[in-house]
């Protein structure tokens, strides 16, 4: 299952951080998710880019709702892109797209609130 | 907004970075077949199947699953690890057991009505839980993902807890088999909410030891030790989510119990 290594870099773009996730995201991410968070800093803006995410699990999805929860204590906003039809039908069954916004590209995700 | 200012980037050790070639082996599309199998599908709320007669059946039909950020309550991360000691059982072993008897290692008074076929992706099962005052609860699960490592939980609305409850195995550091419950949970209302503060906290750790003390019995484990982990990722409420309070399992099922009476009065009468 878990295979490909996971990578998480960060971009800042202004009052926008963009987290660019590679790889597999399920449990043995989470160090290195927290690590990319720390580097995320204070933004009013964090965006997700899921274009080279390669596997996500259940353990990967719950990491993304712990990072919700800090983000709602840091009051920023939080948006993806780059999700495949699959990924955004898991975002909607475990409902986290009620809470994070989806975009297609990273021109809309990163565009000013 | 301005050009890439600053980048930080954090990686696997031996992993390469992201705008590697070797990074884009696998196109989204491609992985997503990976995992596809072990996700349940999408659905807007949850169908329960046949339940046995005994069961109280009442709470998961109709309802929609919830998941922490749907809930009321402080957000709390919680992880009951057990290490399996000079256990041979592999990772998927431990897992495939976990899922056949499910039941069997929870407290006694507690029951789970899942479909006989075991635990698969999309399976919607019922659950009685023993409350405090003789109360049973009813109130379901949503089997959201399940591989031959892991399985989680996403739990209904009116559920005590809107949360992702994920049960996996893994071979840890000295290379002991060690089964694992991570729970990442909001209460879902302001009853539910005190509750968690007055007892609920210490009943569910108990329920989640009892469950891995047993886990661990079954592979021949003599005197498991299991670790408590408990993290507030968020303590503010989420007030806007007070209106949960209408599903509240609890409330509901002590109304069923209840009228209970009322309701074998009225099947024993004949109909005009």
């Amino acid at each position: 299952m878990a295979a490909n290594g996971f990578v998480a870099d960060v971009r800042h773009m202004g009052e926008v951080a963009v987290v660019d996730l590679a790889g597999d995201l399920d449990g043995s991410a989470e160090r290195l998710l927290d690590k990319a968070w720390e580097a995320v800093g204070d933004v009013s803006v964090v965006v997700l880019n899921f274009s080279a995410a390669s596997y996500i699990n259940s353990t990967g999805i719950a990491l993304i709702v712990g990072l919700l929860g800090r983000a709602r204590v840091k009051k920023m906003l939080v948006r993806a892109y780059g999700l495949t039809d699959h990924y955004r039908e898991i975002f909607e069954i475990t409902r986290l797209s009620d809470f994070i916004e989806m975009h297609h590209n990273e021109e809309q995700a990163t565009a000013r609130p | 907004m301005t050009d890439e200012a600053t980048t930080a980037g954090v990686h696997k050790e031996g992993s390469q970075m992201i705008n590697d070639e070797s990074n884009k082996e696998a196109s989204p599309s491609e992985a997503a077949a990976r995992d596809a199998a072990y996700w349940a599908n999408l659905t807007r709320s949850l169908e329960l199947g046949e339940v046995p007669p005994e069961a109280r059946n009442i709470n998961v039909s109709g309802r929609r699953q919830t998941s922490p950020l749907q809930g009321f309550g402080r957000m709390w991360q919680k992880s009951y690890l057990v290490v399996l000691s000079g256990v041979e059982a592999t990772p998927q072993e431990v897992i495939a057991t976990w899922k056949e008897e499910f039941q069997s290692f929870w407290p006694e008074g507690n029951h789970y009505y899942g479909p006989l076929t075991g635990i698969a992706p999309g399976d919607v099962a019922l659950l009685n839980l023993s409350m405090p005052g003789k109360l049973t609860m009813s109130t379901g699960v949503l089997v959201l993902y399940a591989d031959e490592e892991s399985f989680t939980f996403m739990t209904p609305e009116g559920h005590m807890f809107a949360a992702f409850i994920t049960f996996s195995a893994f071979k840890d550091k000295d290379g002991n088999t060690a089964a694992k419950v991570h729970v990442l949970l909001r209460s879902n209302d302001p009853v539910f909410e005190i509750a968690l503060g007055l007892f609920g906290h210490r009943k569910e750790n108990r329920f989640w030891t009892h469950t891995m003390t047993a886990l661990a019995s079954h592979f021949g484990v003599k005197n498991p030790t299991v670790d408590i982990q408990l993290v507030c990722v968020d303590r503010r409420r989420q007030w806007r989510n007070a209106g949960n309070l209408r599903y509240n399992s609890a409330l509901r099922s002590a109304a069923y119990m209840v009228a209970s009476p009322v309701r074998a009065l009225r099947k024993k009468s004949p109909r005009r």
